[in-house]
C-alpha cells in the first residue's frame, strides 16, 4: 500500500510542461509525452499482481488532477494523460478509472465547456476513452482500503497548478452587485416617497453612504488587481517561465465572461455618472472619473515595505473585469486600507 | 494514429527499464530492483502471492453458458469485506477478511448461504467413547438462524422452522430502556434484495448466525457491472479475497491437518493436544477399537480448512 515513489513527481512535471505550453492541442501533450517516453512509466519486471496494483495506483494518482480546484489546461492536459496512461499500461485485462457519481455532472459540464470552445481534440480523447470501456463508475471515488496507515499523507495540491481561488470575486459576483443597486435605487425611492420633498430624501433619513454600492464594486476590482500583481511579481521573482496570460483560457472564456462585462459595463455606467465629491482629509483618495481601459496594470504594490513611499496615490485604472481565474491563495500580505490620519 | 503517438515505435521489452529515463519513478524502482536482485535469491511467487491472484482474476471475463444466467447492464456490484470472526493476537492490527462481490439484485439469504464460516462446521459433544459418530451433525444442519444487521434493521433468516428470531433479544433490550437506538426493525431476509438496502461505504454492518457468531460486514465498492467482469449470474457472490491461515497440524505426524482435540488425556505430551483422525485412532484405540487410557476427545475444525 502506499504511493508510487516518483511518480507524483513526473506527472506533475509533465503537466507543468503542459501548462507552459499554453495550449490545449493534443500534439503539444503528445510530444511532450514522447520526449519523456511516458510509456516506459509502467516498465519493470514484476509479476502480474503487483502490476495490477501499481497501475490501480497510477491511474487513480493521475486521476485526481483531472478534477475542480485545478485550472482548466491542468484537467484537459489530465484527460490526456489518462488516456496515455490507460493505453500505455501493460495489464490484462486493463485496469480502470474510477468516476464516482458525484464527479460525473462535473465531467458533463467539463466536457460541454470542451465542446463549447471547440476543443474537439480533446472531446474525442474523452470518447475514445469512453468507447474504450475505460472507466468504472463507482459510489465512492477511493476504494476503502483497510490498513493503518503509520502516517497521514496529506494531499498537497501543487499551487501553481491549482486554479486560483477568487473568494472576494464568488462572493460579490455581478448578481449580488446588481441585487444591491436595485435594493439601494428602492430604497432611495422609498425614503422619497416617504419624505416631505418628493424629489430627494429627508436629510434625516440619510442613514447611509449612497455610494456604498459603488464602493464595494470598487473594492473588489482593487482586489483583482492586486491580485493580478502580487501574482506576477511572485513569478517574477521565481523566474519560471510560467505563462500567465492563458490565451486559450481567455479566448474561451471571454465569450462567457463578455455578458459578464456588459452587466458590469452598465452598473459602471450608472456609478460614474454621479461621482461624490470626497471630504478634505480624504482628498487623496478622491474617485476620478477614468475611462475604463482593459488589460492595464496599475503597478499598485501593497507591500508593507513600501507603504512610506506612497504619497500620491496614482489613479486608479479600472480594468475590464476579466473572469478571475488568476488569484493565488499563497499567505501574501493584504493591502491595508490606510487610515487618513496615519497616511503622513 | 492518435494511438501511435502513444506507444513506442520499436520493439521493446516492458521488463527492462531504459537505461537513462527522465522519469523519476523509473530511477527509483530500477534502484529497488536492483537491490531485490542482490538479496533475494530465488525470486518467485509464493503460494499466497499465487492464491490471491488467481482468486482476484480467475471470474474475470467470464460469460455464462446458459444466456439467460447473463447479468445485464445497470446492476449494480457491491463488494463486501467479511470480517473472520477469529482473534488472534497476530491479527491485532489488521483483522483478516475475505471479499465477496455481490450483485444488486440478489437475495440476502444468497449472501448468507455463501459466507463459509468454520463456526458452521463446529460438531458439539464428547465422543471419546465413540469415535466413529463423530461427523454426524455438524452445527450449520442444527442451528439455522441468522441475521444480517443494516442500518437500523434485522434481516432474520425464516426459510426453515428451526430458524429463529435472533434478534428478538437485542430489540427487546433496546425497547426495554430508552438507551437511545431508534426503532429497531426485524424483517425477513428471503423478502429482501441488496438493491432494497440503503447502505453506507465503510461502515461495519454485522452478520450473525450460530446464536453467537458474529462478523463484521463492511461494504468496499459499489459500481456499475462492467463489460470485462464476470458476468454469469450463477457465480456471485464471488469470493475473491480470502485469508490464509495457517492450520494447525497433527502433534504426532505434523503433516496432517488436525482432527481431533483432546483434554485431560493421559497419553498426550500436552493439554489440549490435536491429532489427525489416523494418528488419534492408533494412539487412543486399540485393534478392536476399545478406548486406551482416560481422556475426553473432541471434533475439531481448523479455522484454516477453507484454504
Amino acid at each position: 500500500m502506499g504511493t508510487v515513489p516518483g511518480l507524483k513527481e513526473d506527472c506533475e512535471e509533465l503537466l507543468g510542461a503542459f501548462q507552459q505550453a499554453d495550449t490545449v492541442r493534443f500534439e503539444r501533450f503528445a510530444e511532450l509525452w514522447r520526449e519523456r517516453r511516458f510509456h516506459t512509466v509502467f516498465y519493470g519486471r514484476m509479476r502480474a499482481l503487483e502490476r495490477n496494483k501499481l497501475t490501480k495506483k497510477t491511474l487513480e494518482l493521475a486521476q485526481q488532477y483531472f478534477f475542480p480546484p485545478y485550472s482548466f489546461q491542468i484537467r484537459v492536459g489530465a484527460l490526456y494523460l489518462l488516456y496515455g496512461l490507460y493505453n500505455a499500461q501493460l495489464c490484462q485485462p486493463k485496469q480502470k478509472i474510477r468516476i464516482a457519481l458525484k464527479d460525473w455532472p462535473e465531467i458533463q459540464k467539463f466536457r460541454q465547456d470542451l465542446l463549447d470552445s471547440q476543443h474537439y481534440d480533446a472531446a474525442y480523447i474523452f470518447r475514445r476513452l469512453q468507447l474504450a470501456r475505460a472507466f468504472h463508475f463507482t459510489a465512492m471515488p477511493k476504494l476503502l482500503t483497510y490498513r493503518t496507515k503509520k502516517k497521514i499523507e496529506e494531499n498537497y495540491f501543487k499551487e501553481e497548478f491549482k486554479d486560483p481561488s477568487n473568494r472576494v470575486n464568488s462572493l460579490i459576483t455581478n448578481d449580488v452587485l446588481e441585487e444591491l443597486m436595485n435594493i439601494h435605487d428602492h430604497y432611495q425611492k422609498m425614503k422619497c416617497v416617504i419624505s416631505a420633498d418628493k424629489s430627494q430624501p429627508d436629510k434625516a433619513l440619510s442613514l447611509i453612504k449612497d455610494d456604498f454600492v459603488v464602493n464595494l464594486k470598487d473594492i473588489t476590482l482593487e482586489h483583482q488587481e492586486w491580485q493580478k500583481n502580487k501574482m506576477k511579481l511572485f513569478q517574477n521573482a521565481k523566474e519560471t517561465g510560467e505563462t500567465e496570460n492563458k490565451k486559450k483560457e481567455k479566448a474561451l472564456l471571454e465569450s462567457e465572461g463578455s455578458e459578464r462585462a456588459n452587466a458590469l459595463a452598465r452598473i459602471k455606467y450608472r456609478s460614474y455618472s454621479a461621482v461624490v465629491e470626497a471630504s478634505k482629509s480624504r482628498r487623496h483618495r478622491q474617485v476620478q472619473l477614468e475611462s475604463s481601459e482593459a488589460g492595464s496594470s496599475c503597478g499598485k504594490s501593497p507591500s508593507r515595505s513600501k507603504k512610506s513611499s506612497r504619497r500620491p496615490q496614482p489613479a486608479r485604472r479600472r480594468s475590464e473585469m476579466q473572469v478571475a481565474k488568476e488569484t493565488v491563495t499563497w499567505h501574501i500580505g493584504m493591502p491595508v486600507i490606510t487610515e487618513e490620519n496615519s497616511d503622513e | 494514429s492518435i494511438d501511435m503517438l502513444m506507444s513506442s515505435e520499436k520493439e521493446e521489452d516492458p521488463d527492462v527499464i531504459p537505461e537513462d529515463s527522465s522519469l523519476l519513478t523509473l530511477r527509483i524502482r530500477k534502484k529497488n530492483l536492483e537491490r531485490r536482485e542482490e538479496t533475494i535469491i530465488v525470486d518467485r511467487a509464493c503460494r499466497q502471492e499465487t492464491l490471491t491472484y488467481e482468486m482476484e482474476s480467475h471470474a474475470t471475463g467470464k460469460r455464462p453458458d446458459n444466456p439467460t444466467d447473463l447479468i445485464e447492464e445497470g446492476e449494480l456490484l457491491l463488494t463486501l469485506n467479511i470480517f473472520y470472526p477469529v482473534i488472534f493476537q497476530k491479527h491485532k492490527d489488521h483483522k483478516p477478511y475475505q471479499t465477496v462481490l455481490v450483485l444488486g439484485s440478489q437475495k440476502l439469504t444468497e449472501l448468507r448461504d455463501s459466507i463459509s464460516c468454520v463456526s458452521d462446521l463446529q460438531i458439539g459433544g464428547e465422543f471419546s467413547s465413540q469415535p466413529d459418530q463423530a461427523p454426524e451433525h455438524i452445527s450449520k444442519d442444527l442451528y439455522k438462524s441468522a441475521f444480517f444487521y443494516f442500518e437500523g434493521i434485522f434481516y432474520n433468516d425464516k426459510r426453515y422452522p428451526e430458524c429463529r428470531d435472533l434478534s428478538r433479544t437485542i430489540i427487546e433490550w433496546s425497547e426495554s430502556h430508552d438507551r437511545g437506538y431508534e426503532n429497531l426493525q426485524s424483517v425477513k431476509m428471503e423478502d429482501y434484495v441488496f438493491n432494497d438496502l440503503s447502505l453506507k461505504i465503510g461502515f461495519p454492518y454485522l452478520y450473525c448466525h450460530q446464536g453467537n457468531c458474529e462478523h463484521i460486514i463492511m461494504i468496499t465498492d459499489i459500481r456499475l457491472i462492467h463489460h470485462d467482469d464476470c458476468l454469469d449470474r450463477n457465480l456471485y457472490p464471488l469470493l475473491i479475497k480470502k485469508h490464509w491461515l495457517c492450520t494447525r497440524k497433527c502433534f504426532v505426524c505434523k503433516m496432517y491437518t488436525a482432527r481431533w482435540v483432546t483434554n485431560r488425556d493421559s497419553l498426550a505430551p500436552q493439554d489440549p493436544c490435536f491429532f489427525c483422525d489416523v494418528c488419534f485412532r492408533m494412539l487412543h484405540y486399540d485393534a478392536e477399537g476399545n478406548k486406551l487410557g482416560e481422556f475426553l476427545a473432541y471434533p475439531y475444525v481448523d479455522p484454516g480448512i477453507f484454504n
